[in-house]
């Protein structure tokens, strides 16, 4: 018969390491983005480098949450 | 006028060229033997007939006939024809399918029976019958006490009803145990031990009954769950949760007078034979996080063994059941996704489970399955070897958007023969996937960018 069977794209194995890093990841990347927003005066920010950095940090943010949440059991 | 012999003339010749079915008279049962298993209070009957056809044109099909009360009662019938001799006989699963007949004495119910290929006049097959009756062990007393036995009454006939002749015939019954109260005698009959033996009767014409009565001790748990509602959850992630919310009660004789405690644990072989406190739940292989809980909490009384082709969890409900008395609980567990979720060979994918209830020689009198598919699929069809009633819902899950399509299978009066795999299909394309981080990452991104609107909005009223 040799039907395939379909498994995760991701081995589930390795959900929990794949979630400490991408939110760790993602945490350092918030933390750059408040400390530009705080110490950059009015004049020197830079709206590009902003949402650059923030969407960067929320799909990493994103994922992170994603594997935390398949990591600690509620399969979505 | 010619052209209307020549309409007539083919009409005719249509009408003869039409294969004639034989009708209930050309099919004989030259022998047939039965046996009645009533060791639990599932009732098993194994009938070995040797039907001989002598009519004149070949018979596609035989008919079984079964009582009004038995065809409410019946959980399911399976045929087979046996073909070849002693150690190398085959066994080929024949087409089984309830059927009316217009002319049915006294609301006969009947099944239909194909067979594998149409039985030429004079020709004789074997066929091996199982049929599964539940319910048909009514309790006599109604009603008893702690310390009693349970009797019960089966109600059958000594002869076979059928539609055909039957030649010779033979029924034996096996009772639980060699306490029988009473059992009408047909000559001849006769008892020995566990086994009571009504025939070899000759001769017998179509469509006749002898109803006779067994009275007897079954003290096997009569373990009916009145409504069991499984719940399987498809994730692409990586798991298969189920969950299954189960009411059960005792379908014995009814407990009368107090339940004393002490007598119970004291004399446990005397006090309480029929009660039953311990169950199991056959599971999967590779099961894990299987909880056990009720509306009150966590139900501590249960042992899981895991296995390499099947697990099992023995459970005990918070007190024994008597006669009457009710449970209700939840049983959950996960499973991986790679051992029930397949793809198609064109392209489909499809779940395959076992249908019907883990729990071993239980009666479920409504059973409903519900197969929660993953959002974004689409075209979901099952395929069963047996009739179900099918439905569709929608279920909203953790980061759903649209709602999740539920399959909803929903089936009376099952047995544990019904434990066979069945499968779903739906479609799904595998981009779907992302919609669910990409919820969470838009939403970290509205975050991001609330900051940054507030950072960059000046409300200062003043000029600078």
């Amino acid at each position: 018969m040799a039907a395939k069977p379909i498994a995760s794209p991701i081995s589930v194995a390795l959900y929990p390491t794949l979630s400490v890093f991408t939110l760790a990841i993602g945490l350092v990347i918030t933390a750059i983005f408040f400390i530009y927003e705080t110490t950059s005066s009015r004049k020197n920010r830079s709206l590009g480098k902003e949402l650059a950095t923030s969407a960067v940090a929320s799909v990493f943010l994103g994922f992170g949450s994603l594997f935390l949440l398949l990591a600690s059991g509620v399969y979505v | 006028m010619a052209a209307r012999i020549g309409i007539f003339a083919v009409v005719v010749a249509v009408f003869l060229s039409i294969p004639a079915f034989s009708s209930a008279q050309d099919l004989q049962i030259v022998n047939a033997e039965r046996r009645i298993d009533l060791s639990s209070h599932i009732v098993k009957a194994f009938l070995t007939l040797k039907v001989e056809n002598i009519g004149k044109s070949a018979a596609a099909e035989m008919l079984l006939a079964f009582s009004p009360t038995q065809i409410k009662n019946l959980a399911m019938v399976q045929a087979l024809a046996i073909t070849g001799k002693k150690k190398k006989k085959t066994y080929l699963p024949l087409d089984v399918k309830p059927t009316e007949q217009p002319d049915a004495p006294n609301d006969t119910g009947y099944y239909r029976v194909t067979f594998v290929s149409p039985l030429g006049p004079g020709e004789t097959v074997s066929l091996e019958v199982l049929y599964i009756l539940t319910h048909s062990l009514e309790p006599f007393p109604v009603e008893i006490t702690q310390s009693e036995s349970q009797l019960v009454y089966y109600h059958d006939s000594a002869v076979i009803l059928s539609p055909y002749h039957v030649k010779q015939q033979t029924t034996f019954v096996k009772t639980p145990s060699t306490r029988v109260e009473s059992f009408t005698s047909i000559e001849p009959a006769n008892r020995a031990g566990k086994e009571i033996k009504y025939g070899p009767y000759e001769n017998r014409a179509s469509y006749s009954y002898a109803p006779v009565i067994i009275h007897f001790e079954n003290n096997s748990p009569f373990a009916v769950v009145e409504e069991l509602v499984r719940e399987i959850e498809i994730s692409h992630w990586g798991s298969l949760q189920i969950t299954e919310n189960y009411r059960l009660t005792h379908g014995g004789a009814r407990h009368k007078g107090v339940f004393s405690r002490v007598d119970y644990q004291s004399k446990r072989s005397v006090s309480g034979a029929s009660s039953f406190n311990a169950l199991l739940a056959v599971l999967p292989p590779r099961v894990n996080s299987v909880y056990y809980r009720d509306d009150i909490g966590n139900i501590s009384t249960s042992h899981l063994r895991t296995g390499f082709r099947k697990s099992e969890l023995e459970f005990e409900p918070r007190y024994p059941l008597f006669g009457g008395w009710r449970a209700t609980f939840i049983i959950g567990y996960r499973v991986p996704l790679e051992d029930y979720l397949f793809e198609a060979s064109d392209g489909r994918r499809y779940l395959n489970f076992t249908f019907g209830c883990p729990l071993v020689e239980t009666i479920v009198n409504k059973l409903t399955i519900k197969v929660v598919l993953p959002e974004g699929s689409k075209d979901p069809s099952a395929i069963l070897p047996f009739t179900v009633n099918q439905d569709l819902q929608v279920k909203y899950s953790y980061l759903d958007i649209v709602g999740r399509t539920v399959v909803v299978l929903q089936k009376d009066n099952v047995v544990p023969t019904h434990n066979v795999p069945f499968q779903v299909y739906y479609t799904f394309k595998p981009i779907y996937m992302l919609a669910e981080p990409f919820m969470l990452v838009s939403a970290f991104f509205f975050v991001f960018v609330a900051s940054l609107a507030y950072v960059h909005i000046d409300l200062n009223i003043a000029r600078k």
